[in-house]
């Protein structure tokens, strides 16, 4: 019975996974898995959804950008180029340091798994922070309200900042998860979540770069 | 031979083990909590159901508005509802919960051998946040403030200079809400496609129902974002003073258009390929022969999807759009006809060079085929440009997408609903009545929407409360609306016979059609593991691989690949179905219901423009998540 094969493959090789615990049990699974667990697909279909609902905003911008002779209108201030680049590559280190959190939880560091999210969940708030407070300056001296450029400009950085607050919420979830040790689930989760994040990063290029080249009047 | 039966006492002691370990919590409050995909499938086929009847109640309501001329059965805002109600009603929420969340799910883990969805309690999330989205769209009727700017809802008409009622912002809102549980829904189909096929059952031997419900997945995971932005940015328009579709500030009416018709179009073909599907498996049942160009069928069910991304502006040949756009676009739609064509020849080569046998699923299989021909031959119409401005916004449109809609989507749900009976029941139906119920449906659907291409012709517009006499459309329009009520009465007839033989049937057994997938090989209605042994599957007629199961009755006697140590199923690799994993699988859970009903609480509370409270309600989400997510596989 224990060398039946079934599906190509020895049933005595194919890992009981998600009910794996502890440590050892968990980097054992994770060695002799030959694809990407189910965890990982759904966050896949999650970018996927998302990338098309950005790709719609973004097309937006865009859209309304060519039809409009000047963009954008004369009476709105351009906007600002260097600061939001800047912070964009402050964000990207954290998608650096949540692929370094993947690989230390397939490894079975949990010491240093905690302390990479840890860190990236500083650098994530601060980011987040900063753009909150900028949002609501550029709101107080130029209104949504005031044409099209104004709407879709705020739509973009509102559904990308959204999005940020997410992946902070599912960073913190993990750290609470992660507190009881590493199971499977937890590293899936993290691996599921680490995907989130470069997605996230690549967004929030594409939405700044979409906001900056306004400046390019 | 089915394994429904225990071959030895051991494998009667495994069954039992399995039984006890899959059952849910019992009673009602089990239909809660549940998150058995058969059980799921069931509550989206009823709540379905239900809202079917009343988008026809407002199909009837029109057809006996426009009897007469000069009528005055509803007045003229009303009728604007009822337009509007009715292609909402059918379409995001009977055609697609009913093709994806009923038919889908019950099936789709079936086929593919597995013993419940990828995600199981996202799957019931899908399910009550698609009941809530329903709640939430005829609470506007209840409130006397319905949407009425029709399904395409153009502004500037919907802006809220045109439309100041909260019409629009419910329409909005439960367009959003609605396409969460159908993005939920078509994330899972796609997973579960690629991880929980049994062991061994690699991409070509997937039954070609699966790789229709993997097109329409595809087709809603990118297509409906394109519609939540859309709506998202009209809210605001409404309801925050941002000008995306007001021309005086820049924004621009097309855009609304286009992005709708960018998710719009694709969705019409949503629409239809789960229909293919249901034809790919009651074709094969009814003639004993394996479907004719196995693979070419396959890729043409997704290659309708995927070229229904690039034709959306043939909507908007009327808009002046530039020539090179047009013809494009045009282009493009003359391609759909290749792969629809392949289907159509593949479906009637299997039915000539096997021995069909036309009971009544099959019945309905082949009135689909003849009114998609139909269809087809007046969508081909429309690639002529100049045609098309010329009938566009007249019941000639109307005929050809009902054609489309109803005789082709919808009639393989009736024929599905017959040929799975005995399956979910264990009761077969009666046949000559439902036979009976098919001619009047096919004659029914044909006097209702025949005459349209005429009246269309004559000059009809679509979407006009009332017209006057003496315009030569009147008899059209009588002989209309009594299709109309033989089609409903066609209707009420299938349903009276399904459910008395719910409780009169004779008993089905598993496998009374010789069907060819796996579903009939476990009992009738399966019992809630689906299969006592994870199936081995050779080909995509697994049913018919007697081989295979006979070996499936030898493992199962020997207690081999029984996975009665868990809650458990297994996980392959995507293409080749290489036995991946053995994953452990959440059990029933309060918590889908519970975010579900936060959820509408949100949206309520954003159609009433309390935004704080609305924020404060989605904390209650947020808590709900965690809940969700406090136990792991392992500890429940």
């Amino acid at each position: 019975m224990t060398d039946y094969i079934a599906g190509g493959r020895k049933i005595a090789d194919v890992p009981r996974t998600t009910a794996a615990t502890g440590t050892p049990a968990v980097t054992r699974v994770i060695v002799r898995r030959t694809g990407p667990p189910a965890a990982w697909w759904g966050v896949v279909m999650l970018i996927a959804s998302e990338g098309v609902l950005f790709a719609a905003f973004i097309g937006t911008f865009f859209y309304l950008r060519f039809n409009d002779p000047a963009w954008p209108p004369p009476h709105d201030p351009s906007p600002t180029v260097v600061l939001p680049l800047v912070m964009v590559a402050i964000l990207s280190t954290s998608s650096g340091l949540m692929q370094l959190a993947w690989r230390a939880v397939r490894q079975g560091r949990l010491a240093a798994t905690r302390l990479l999210l840890v860190v990236a969940v500083i650098v994530q708030s601060g980011y987040f922070a900063y753009e909150v407070h900028d949002f609501s300056d550029q709101l107080h001296t130029l209104p949504i309200g005031r044409d099209a450029y104004t709407s879709s400009h705020y739509v973009l950085l509102g559904a990308d900042h959204a999005h940020v607050l997410i992946g902070i919420v599912f960073n913190l979830w993990l750290l609470w998860k992660l507190a009881r040790g590493i199971t499977t689930y937890r590293a899936n989760a993290v691996q599921a979540i680490t995907w989130y994040w470069h997605f996230v990063t690549l967004l929030t290029w594409a939405v700044t770069a979409t906001v900056v080249s306004a400046a390019l009047r | 031979m089915a394994i429904a039966t225990p071959p030895n006492s051991a494998a009667a002691e495994r069954m039992e083990l399995l039984a006890e370990m899959w059952q849910e919590r019992p009673g009602i409050l089990g239909w809660f909590t549940t998150t058995d995909h058969k059980r799921i499938g069931l509550l989206y086929f009823w709540t379905t159901l239900v809202l079917f009847g009343a988008g026809g109640v407002e199909a009837l309501t029109m057809r006996s508005q426009l009897l007469e001329p000069n009528e005055h059965l509803v007045s003229p805002n009303t009728y604007d509802e009822l337009f509007t109600l009715h292609g909402v009603t059918m379409i995001f929420f009977f055609i697609i919960p009913m093709t994806t969340g009923a038919f889908g799910n019950y099936l789709l883990p079936l086929m593919i051998g597995a013993r419940d969805m990828a995600f199981p309690r996202m799957n019931a999330l899908s399910y009550w946040i698609f009941l809530g989205s329903g709640i939430f769209l005829y609470t506007s009727v209840v409130l006397g403030v319905a949407p009425n700017a029709g399904w395409f809802d153009y502004v500037p008409l919907a802006s809220r200079q045109f439309d100041p009622g909260r019409n629009i912002d419910f329409y909005c809102l439960a367009l959003i809400f609605n396409g969460i549980a159908s993005t939920l829904t078509a994330a899972q189909f796609i997973v579960t496609i690629f991880k929980s096929r049994a062991p061994g059952m690699s991409f070509n031997r997937m039954p070609l129902f699966c790789f229709a419900m993997l097109a329409a997945a595809g087709g809603l995971l990118f297509a409906l974002p394109l519609l939540t932005a859309d709506t998202i940015f009209l809210f605001l328009d409404r309801n925050v003073g941002t000008h995306f579709f007001d021309v005086a500030h820049g924004g621009s009416a097309y855009l609304w258009q286009h992005l709708f018709w960018m998710f719009g179009h694709p969705e019409v073909y949503i629409l239809i390929v789960p229909a293919f599907g249901i034809a790919t498996e009651i074709i094969p049942a009814f003639t004993q022969r394996r479907v004719a160009a196995f693979p070419l069928v396959a890729i043409a069910e997704l290659l309708v999807v995927f070229i229904g991304f690039g034709v959306w502006a043939h909507h908007m040949y009327a808009t002046g759009l530039p020539t090179i756009t047009a013809v494009f676009v045009a282009a493009a739609t003359a391609m759909v006809i290749i792969p629809s064509t392949i289907q159509v020849f593949a479906w009637c080569m299997t039915m000539v060079l096997g021995t069909a046998q036309f009971k009544t699923p099959l019945l309905f299989i082949a009135g689909f085929i003849f009114m998609f021909v139909m269809g087809g031959l007046s969508g081909i119409m429309f690639v002529a440009i100049p045609f098309d401005q010329q009938v566009t916004d007249s019941y000639f449109v109307i005929a050809h997408f009902h054609y489309i809609i109803f005789g082709a989507a919808v009639f393989p749900i009736f024929g599905g609903m017959y040929y799975w009976f005995p399956k979910v029941t264990g009761k077969l139906y009666f046949e000559r009545p439902g036979q009976i119920s098919f001619w009047v449906l096919f004659i029914g659907t044909n006097v209702l929407f025949f005459p349209m291409h005429i009246v269309g012709l004559l000059g009809m517009p679509r979407r006009q409360y009332t017209y006057p006499a003496g315009m030569g459309w009147q008899s059209y329009n009588v002989v209309e609306t009594i299709g109309g009520y033989l089609t409903a009465v066609g209707i009420l007839m299938l349903i009276g016979n399904l459910v008395y033989s719910y409780f009169r049937g004779a008993e089905a057994g598993p496998d009374p059609w010789h069907g060819p997938t796996l579903e009939w090989t476990t009992s009738s209605p399966p019992p809630a593991y689906n299969y006592a042994v994870i199936p081995r599957v050779s080909s995509a007629y697994a049913n018919w691989d007697e081989e295979d199961r006979a070996e499936d009755r030898r493992k199962l006697a020997a207690g081999i690949l029984v996975l009665q140590e868990g809650h458990e199923q297994a996980a392959v690799t995507p293409v080749d179905g290489t036995f991946d994993e053995i994953v452990e699988m959440p059990h029933d859970s309060p918590w889908p219901v519970l975010l579900a009903l936060s959820l509408l609480l949100v949206f309520f509370m954003l159609v009433l423009h309390k935004y704080g409270v609305a924020g404060v309600m989605a904390i209650g989400c947020v808590v709900s998540l965690f809940g969700w997510h406090s136990k792991e596989p392992q500890e429940s």
